[in-house]
Order: C-alpha cells, then structure tokens, then sequence
C-alpha cells in the first residue's frame, strides 16, 4: 500500500464517520440549532468525500451552495425565529419513535441488501481530474442546454415568488372596484381551520 | 497539478536534491509537502503583524498623532506586544454561554481563510497548489466564514453578539454575489479558474496589460465587496461599537478574540492579494521582466536571473498588496459607516445588477475583440 | 441505435465514455423549434412581470391579454406540430411526438381557461396580479417541458419548476392561514416527493453507468434486472403517484385544494395532473418495460384504492372544493386504467379522458369560482335553491357534475365508457368493476350537490343564496370568467354527440408516437409468445 492510498483511506474513514455521526445528530439532536450547525459538518464531510474521487469543482460547488448559502439561510431563519416554546407533548412519541425507527432500519437494510447484491461496473470510469470544469461547462451548453435555460425560469419564479410572499404588502383593496380586500381567500372560514381540532 | 515550465521550481529543485542523497521520490515529496504550508502559515502571520503596525501608523498619521513609538524603532514591535498581550490574557467563557460552540466559532472563522492561501500565488511555481478551481475555491471557502460568525454570535449568549452576527452573516452572503460576479468576468476573460493562469495572461505586456484596464468597473466592485467582506470601514456593521458593543466578538476575550483578531487581518492582507492577482498582474513587475532580461542580454532561463525574477515577483506581489492595505487603512479614516439598510441596498440593487452588466458587457466584448478580452 | 458505430467514429472516444449514450444521429441538433410553444409561454411570463412594474392597474388591464396571447399561440403553435415526425430536441432532451403535444395542449388549455377564472378572483382578494399570472405561466412552462422530457435532468427540473411554481400559487393568498398552511404541506410532502424521485433517478443513473437519456435508461433496464432497478421503480413510481394524487400518496391533496385559491386548484387538478400522467408514460412505459408486469401490477392497486377512496370519502364531504378535490383523486383512479391496460386503446382512452376532464372540471370549477365571488362561500349546503336565483351557474355546475359522474349523453359518458371498454378488451375485470361500481358512488354525491340547488323550495334556500346579489357581469374580469364557464359546458354539453373527431385525435396521440407504439408492439409480441 503506498502512502497515498493510505492517507486515501483515512480520509474517506474519517469522512464517513463525520458524516454518519453527523447526520445522526441532526436528526435526533433536540437543540434545533446544533442541528444546524452540524447540517453544515455533514455537507462539509460530502464535499470532502466528492473530492476524494477527484471532483474538486463539484466539491467547491457543493460547499458554496450548501454550506454558504442553504446552511446559513436555514441558520437565519432559525436564529431570527428563536422563540422558545414549550409545544404540548404528542401522544404516544415513544411509539412513534420507534415505528419509524423500524421504518427507517428496514429501508436502511433494503438499501444495504440491494448495494450488495447490485454487480456494479468496477472500476467505473476515469475521473477527469482538472478538466471537469470546463467538461461540466460543455455539458451545460450542449445535451444539458434546455434543463440549464429551464432552471433559470425556475430560480426567477423561485425568487420572485418568495418576494411576494415575505413582502409587507401596499395592496389593501380590489384593484377594479377599490373595496378593502385581505389578501384572503375568497371562501370564508366559518369556523378557523387550525383550531377547530383540539 | 499542471506545473507549466518556466519560472523557478523551487519544488522540483528540492525534491531532485533530496533524491540525490538516496531518498526515494515519494519520500522526497512527503518532505517538501509541509514545508510551503509552514512558509505561508508564517508570511500570514508577519503579514498580519506588519499590517497592524501599518494599522497604527497609518491611522495615527491620518489623524496627526504619532502612534507607537517606544517598542522598537518607530514601534515596529508594537503588533508583537499586542499578540503577546492575547496570549496571555485569560480565557473567559461566560457562564450563560454554550461552550462548545463559543470555541468552535472563532476556529471556523479563521480556519477557511487561511486554507484560501493555498491558492495565492508569488510566482509561476511560488504557490502551494496551483488547482484547477483556483480562485473558486476562495469564493467557496469564503462561503464557511458565515457559519463560524453566527456559530459565535449565537453561543455568546448576548444580544449584541447575536445581532453582530447575524449582520456578519448577511452582509456576507449578500457581498458574496457581487464579489463572484467581478471574478467570473476575469475568469472569462482568461479562460481558467486557476490563479497562476490569470496571472499569466496579464503578463503580455508589462503594465499596460494588466486586468484593471480591462476591467475598472470589475476591480471597483471587487473591493467595495472585498472590504465588506473583511468588515472594515465603511462596512463594519458587525461590531459597529455604537450600536453594538462589539458585535459578536463582544463577550471573546485572550486567545478566542485573537483568532478573529487574527482572521479579520488575514483575510484583509489575503482580500489584497487577490485583488493583486485579478486586477494588477499578480508578480508582474511593470515592465515585463523578459524584456529587461533580453535589454540586459541575459537569458531568461539562466538560475540568477530566475532568482532575481522570482525575487521580484514576490516583492511586486507584496508591495501591491499592501499598496491596496494602504488603500483601506486610508478608506477607514475618510469615509463614515454606512447603515444596515444602505449596505444591503448598495450590495443587492447596485452592485449586483453593476456585477451582472458588467459580467454580460466582458462576454460581448470578447466576443467582438478576442485579441484583447482573451478569445 | 443501428447508427451509433457511425457516431463513435465522429464523437471522440473521451467523449463518449463520458456521455455514453448512443445518440441518433439527429438528436445531435438542437432543434429548437421543437419548443416554440414553450417559447410563446415564456415571452409572456416576462411581458406579465415586466408590465406589472407599472403599477397594479395597467397590470390588471394589460396582464390578461398578453396570457392569452402567449397561451393562444403556445395552443396553436402545438396544433402546428401535431403530426410532424417527432424528432428529439436540445440533444435529445426534448421530444415532441403527438403524445407531448397532446398532453401540452391540456396543460396549456387548462392554464389558460384557470387564468380566466382567475382574474376576478386574484384581484377581488386584493394580491398583485401581473406576479399570479407570472408564476402561473411558469408552472405551465415547467408541466409542459414535463410532458416532452426524454432526459432524466430535464425531467427533474421541469418538475421543480411546476412543483415550486405551485407551492407559490398555494400560499398566494399569504394573509389566510389556510393557505399558508396549504402552501407548507405541500411544500413539504412535495419536496420529500422530490427527494425520493433523485434518489430513484440516481440509482438509474448509476445503472446507466452515467447516461441520463431516457433511452440510454430504458436500454440499461432491459439488461438489468438487478433490485436496484426494481428499487429505482418504486422511488420513481412513488413520485409520479405523488403528482397524480394516487392513494395513498394523496394526502396532500384535500388540504391542499381546499386552503388554496380556487382558480390554482382548478390547474392543480387538471394540468399539473395531466403532467403528471404524461411523466408516468414517459418513464413507465418508456424505461420500465422489463418490469410492465410489476408496475403494472402496482398501478393496478393504487387504481382501485383511489376509484375506491377518492369517490367513498366524497361522499362525506361539506366543501365543495374539497368534495372535488376527493372526487379529482377517484377521476385520478378511472384514467389509470388506461394506463394499466397497455394497449392502444387504452392510451387513447387516457388522452381523451384528460381532455374531457379538462372541460367538464374546469367547467365546475367555473362555477364554484363564480359562486364564491358572489357569495363567499364555498359549503355544499350553501348551494340549497340556487336555481331560483342564478340559473347559469345551476345548469353549468349541474351539467358539469353529471358529465364527472359519467352520465349520458355528456362527454364525461363517453370519455369513461372508451375506458371502461379498453380495460374488458385487455381483460381487466376487476378494474373496471371496481370503476363501474365507484362511478355509481361518484354519481350519488354529484347529483346530491344538483338535487341541492334544484329541488330546494325558496323558502329552504340557505341564507347565502336568500342574499344573492344581483348578476352583473360589467366589472373587469367577469365576462372572461363568464367566457370560460360558458365554453367549457358547451363542450361539456355538446362535445359528446360530436367527440368522433376527439376520437380520432386521441388515437392519433397514439399512432404518433413512437415510444408508445414499440411499447404496444413489444407487448402483443410478448402475449403472443407466451
């Protein structure tokens, strides 16, 4: 074993130990905003592995995207919503827990029989190393142009949407008719939908 | 990694010594691996030193006092008492405040701008990696300094600190986007990500083919966005003292404080550097070193000229990194602090859509002129 | 695929590992023209935003008439299409055989008869118009590009942009918390919708060996029939049941309709499911036909659960967007049978059926839409002796309903008896005993609703319709609204005594489309071998 293939093999092991621990925790942590925190470990240990197989720009995308842009959203929204409130206890959680533990264990076996018994195609193909960059490039403007040009509709539609939605609104009236209006449905609740279940 | 030829390789030079006295290659380069690494671990610091020293001095000249004085000749050793001072102090960690994370935050602030280091280059071989994302990964990086700040902000325990943080983090994010912009125009222009090739293609013709003529509306955006970046003056919302105490460094004391102490100097020196690299040609002195080689009638390939170049490339370097310190220890004093809602403003409705059009004029002007935008 | 030597030889060798699907030599073109109608959408999506930074009322006088300019030529430039030889587009991301065009023209007929319902209601709640119509349009643009996608990212994007496009339509009324509580759930069980489909198409994409084409996919399948294809079948499966509502992935959906704005459900139902139906064509029946007897077996399942489910819960319902929303998950069940049966006819069957539901559902929902605006309300028991005082909305709910519940001589009747006749020709008893014995069900809460409105003396009229206001039709918005409601129960009406030329189009759907065609040959060949 040469020394690369070895310090190779540390670095996935303590990669995927920080990912699996990760991920763990950020699913049964209480505190909502260690999950977070460690959402951003976890993303972090998947942009290592994809540089492990040699995709460093993914991996620098994979950082940029996840870790700079959705984990601090998801910390921002956390932290400027950070009322702490005590929510009534759901019945029966312990049984719940484990219901979807069991689900969970079973998928997780499903998925594991199934990767071992797959003949994957071993050795899969060369990586490309460096040149990925501009591969990926040729890639978006050829056979990947129209999800490419679709995703920028997407994204406008995205950010457009979100700003009509948080914006404090100037509208208070029918356009046409000018009667006051409550950004509402039209069909009225005789009875408030959330609290009508105990 | 792509070594181009030319240049001095210093890398090459040592591992074929090492190799000479019986070592094998693999050996020889596990020796050399952390030795650029220390080197610029060291340049970082002293870089920080000198710019705090140039810090006070410049500020003190600004404002017609002297400044340090006594620590050594003009007070040069005035940084080294301030770090020992750190070193030294106690380290508090307030009762009400979450341990765990309070330490961790300053770390993974410092931590991803000195791995942007990798990727600065003093010479054509004088980097330590000379990947393929280059630049990108900076952009990357730069994206983890977020979390660190929040991570600090939150586990003060203090509303000051929270909010400090949480204005880091925005205008973070926010600045990131122009930021990418300005580089993606150079990018485009020289067809590479990597740092040693930007530079390169500046380095045709001496001073006159430096990006920033190319690019003046893409170099102005880079260091407003830089400076936001770094949280110096006029954008140091963060710790706006008035307001905020200190922002989230507010309840840090001794070494923790140091760290983000630290990591705010470095990436002010490295924000320089970069700039350097996109916009100033990088280690190219003004004149194109091969001309002056051939005027002298050396050869560029002999070992002393390639020693005097590099020499050179590394002080250009640094001299107009500092030159741009200069620039912001200067912006600090003349220009007041903008408010939360301006910096937002300017970062989203101005330098934004300035970034896109000037993203979308580059890319129309190398179509037209591929000689001079790189074709 | 006889070609692909020839292509090796041109392509560089590094190229082809990379890609490695085995392109026809035409689908190396763009080929653009193949989304001109998509093109039309997208001019007007930007011409609505940008006019709506005029400000609010030259946005509600301008808005409408560039939507249904955009959607008037995307139907037209479809109708163009129709018949051409399909050939695929943007590298083989995009293919516009009759299948594609079919379905599209429902999805672009449906946006557009939902916008004209919508603009009186969008402005009566006081939310900005030009930003509704935008990400309508957008929502269209992405269920369109659903229903052409050959390529598994295509696939996947154009699903976003309809997926994220509709949760922004449920929550648009932001300042009701039902539909900020539609909009959340949808988001939610979406996104995990979202999620599954990935992880689906990255295990196909591993099984390809790193080609995203549809046919580099279905070609991986036919040799493979390891358990990870079988795996990528029922996260695939999961996702396309999600989109169509099918039980028991259809809980989202009464929450959903009922907390959105109605004119958003009235798209939801038909075009964003007609979507739906078509990716499950394009992936079932192109990729998965070495597994047909498997997925068709799950289909038949989660056929008769929705037949069964969505029409037996109907029945209990007060709401009446939510008894429709119960009622769209049973009509869901009906057109899977088409899809279960295989066979021309059944295809057929399934395309002339969305394009009945197209008129006879958004007739209804017309209706609903009109009877809210002038009453805010949208309670069954409201509707008691409706006909006394608004006769329109009376024989258009009530000739919709029955023409739902399949009542001759309607168009509803024939699109479910060409169905029904499909299924007993392909021997598939039990579906369609359970779609007869459903539609009895269906028929009992539909003519509820009319006896409702018709049978009720004036005295019992509920208190709502005793305060009708007076019909007009003079502010903005209402003769659209009124346009719509009337064309859509003409054609409900009539289109049933003249559906031969709906026939023969819905055959031609079939007839030209390649995907389908080998599918129908490869399974009677198969029959006939076994």
């Amino acid at each position: 074993m040469t020394i690369a293939s070895t310090t190779q093999l540390i670095c996935f092991a303590a990669l995927s130990i920080t990912l699996v621990v990760g991920a763990f925790g950020v699913v049964l942590l209480p505190n909502i905003v260690y999950s977070a925190f460690l959402l951003a470990g976890v993303f972090l240990s998947v942009s290592g592995l994809y540089l492990l197989l040699n995709a460093s720009f993914v991996a620098a995308a994979q950082i940029l995207v996840y870790v700079g842009a959705v984990n601090v959203l998801i910390l921002f929204a956390i932290m400027l919503v950070n009322k702490r409130e005590d929510l009534s206890a759901i019945p029966g959680l312990a049984l719940r827990r484990v219901l979807s533990a069991a689900v969970c264990g079973g998928l997780f076996l499903l998925l594991v029989r199934v990767a071992f018994t797959t003949p994957w195609a071993l050795p899969g193909p060369a990586s490309i190393g460096e040149e990925a960059t501009a591969r990926i490039g040729e890639h978006l403007f050829s056979d990947y142009l129209l999800p490419f040009e679709l995703a920028s509709v997407l994204l406008l539609m995205a950010m457009i949407g979100a700003i009509v939605l948080a914006r404090r609104d100037v509208y208070t009236s029918d356009v046409i008719t000018g009667e006051p209006a409550d950004q509402g449905l039209i069909e009225k609740a005789r009875t408030p939908l959330l609290t009508s279940k105990p | 990694m792509v070594t181009t030829t030319g240049g001095l390789d210093l890398q090459a030079s040592f591992e074929t010594t090492l190799e000479g006295i019986g070592l094998s290659p693999g050996m020889a380069h596990l020796l050399w691996l952390p030795l650029p690494m220390v080197l610029v671990l060291v340049a970082a610091v002293v870089g920080v030193l000198v710019n705090v020293w140039l810090e006070r001095k410049i500020s003190a000249a600004v404002q017609q006092r002297i400044g340090p004085e006594y620590a050594g000749a003009l007070g040069i050793l005035q940084p080294m008492a301030d770090g020992l001072k750190l070193v030294f102090k106690e380290d508090i960690i307030p009762a009400r405040a979450d341990g765990l994370l309070f330490t961790l935050g300053p770390v993974l602030v410092l931590i991803p701008v000195i791995l942007s280091w990798l990727v600065v280059p003093f010479g054509q071989n004088l980097l330590i990696s000379n990947v393929g994302i280059g630049i990108f990964l900076w952009i990357a990086l730069s994206s983890i300094q977020p979390i660190g700040l929040l991570m600090s902000g939150y586990a003060s325990n203090n509303k000051y600190s929270l909010l400090g943080g949480l204005r880091a983090a925005a205008q973070s994010i926010s600045y990131e986007i122009p930021l990418a912009l300005a580089v993606l125009a150079v990018v485009m222009m020289s067809n590479s990500l990597s740092t040693v090739d930007i530079v390169n293609q500046q380095n045709g013709a001496g001073i006159f083919s430096w990006n920033i003529w190319r690019q003046p509306v893409g170099f102005v955006i880079f260091w407003i966005c830089a400076l936001a970046e770094c949280e110096r003056l006029p954008f140091d919302l963060p710790e706006a003292e008035e307001e905020l105490v200190a922002g989230y460094q507010t309840e840090y004391a001794g070494m923790k404080f140091a760290l983000f102490y630290l990591g705010s100097y470095i990436n002010l020196v490295l924000s320089a550097l970069l700039v350097s690299v996109l916009y100033l040609g990088g280690w190219g002195f003004p004149l194109p070193i091969e001309w002056l080689a051939g005027w002298l009638g050396q050869s560029v390939d002999a070992a002393p000229v390639q020693v005097i170049a590099a020499s050179v490339g590394i002080v250009m370097t640094v001299l107009k990194a500092y030159l741009l310190v200069f620039l912001a220890i200067l912006l600090r004093w003349s220009v007041p602090r903008v408010r939360i809602d301006q910096l937002l403003n300017l970062g989203w409705k101005f330098l934004l859509p300035i970034g896109l059009v000037n993203l979308l004029v580059t890319a129309g002007l190398k179509l037209a002129f591929p000689g001079a935008f790189g074709g | 695929m006889t070609e692909a030597p020839t292509i090796a030889a041109t392509v560089p060798v590094s190229n082809l590992a990379v890609r490695s699907v085995i392109f026809d030599p035409s689908s190396l073109q763009l080929n653009a023209a193949a989304i001109a109608p998509e093109g039309a959408v997208l001019v007007a999506l930007l011409l609505s935003l940008l006019v709506d930074l005029a400000g609010e009322q030259v946005a509600a006088r301008w808005v409408p008439p560039i939507c249904y300019g955009g959607l008037g030529s995307a139907l037209l430039l479809l109708a163009l299409q129709w018949n051409s030889p399909a050939e695929p587009a943007f590298v083989g991301a995009f293919l516009a055989d009759n299948l594609a065009i079919a379905f599209r023209s429902v999805v672009a007929a449906s946006t557009l008869v939902s916008l004209m319902l919508s603009w009186r209601y969008v402005e009566r709640s006081g939310t900005p118009i030009g930003e509704y119509a935008g990400i309508l349009l957008a929502a269209t643009l992405g269920a369109m590009l659903l229903c052409g996608s050959t390529d598994l990212v295509s696939i996947f994007v154009s699903l976003e942009t309809l997926s994220v496009s509709s949760y922004l339509l449920s929550g648009y009324m932001k300042r009701d918390a039902r539909s900020s509580e539609a909009a959340l759930k949808y988001l939610l069980v979406g996104s995990a919708a979202a999620a599954v489909f990935l992880y689906g198409a990255s295990l196909l994409y591993g099984l390809t060996g790193g080609a995203t084409g549809l046919d580099a996919v279905a070609l991986a399948l036919q040799s493979s029939t390891t358990p990870v294809a079988a795996l990528s079948l029922v996260f695939v499966l999961a996702t396309v049941a999600f989109k169509i509502a099918a039980v028991p992935f259809h809980q989202w959906t009464p929450d959903v309709y009922e907390g959105s704005p109605t004119p958003v459900v009235a798209f939801l139902s038909v075009g964003s499911k007609a979507a739906g139906f078509a990716l499950a064509l394009r992936i079932l029946v192109g990729c998965f036909e070495s597994f047909s007897v498997q997925w068709k077996l799950l289909f038949t399942v989660l056929a008769v659960l929705s037949m069964v489910l969505g029409n037996v819960v109907a029945l209990a319902q007060t709401s009446m967007k939510r008894m429709l929303a119960y009622s769209s998950i049973g009509q869901a069940g009906f057109v899977m049978i088409g899809l279960v049966c295989g066979t021309e006819e059944g295809y057929a069957a399934m395309v002339l059926y969305m394009a009945a539901y197209l008129f006879m559902n958004l007739g209804a929902f017309a209706c609903i839409i009109l009877f809210s605006l002038r009453t805010g309300s949208d309670r069954i028991s409201d509707y008691a002796g409706l006909y006394q005082k608004d006769p329109l909305i009376t024989l258009g709910l009530s000739l919709c309903l029955l023409s739902l519940g399949g009542i001759p001589p309607m168009l509803g009747f024939f699109g479910k008896i060409y169905l029904f006749f499909a299924g007993w020709a392909d021997h598939q008893y039990l579906l369609v005993v359970v779609g007869l014995v459903t539609s009895v069900v269906s028929i009992y809460y539909y003519i509820s609703v009319i006896k409702m409105m018709v049978v009720k003396e004036p005295q019992d009229a509920s208190d709502v319709v005793k305060a009708y206001p007076e019909l007009s039709w003079n502010l903005r918005g209402m003769p659209a609204l009124r346009a719509a409601l009337v064309t859509c129960v003409i054609v409900t009406a009539v289109g049933g005594i003249l559906s031969n030329p709906l026939f023969g189009w819905a055959g031609e759907a079939v007839t030209g489309t390649p995907m389908l065609l080998q599918a129908i040959a490869a399974a009677t060949a198969h029959a006939s071998l076994g």
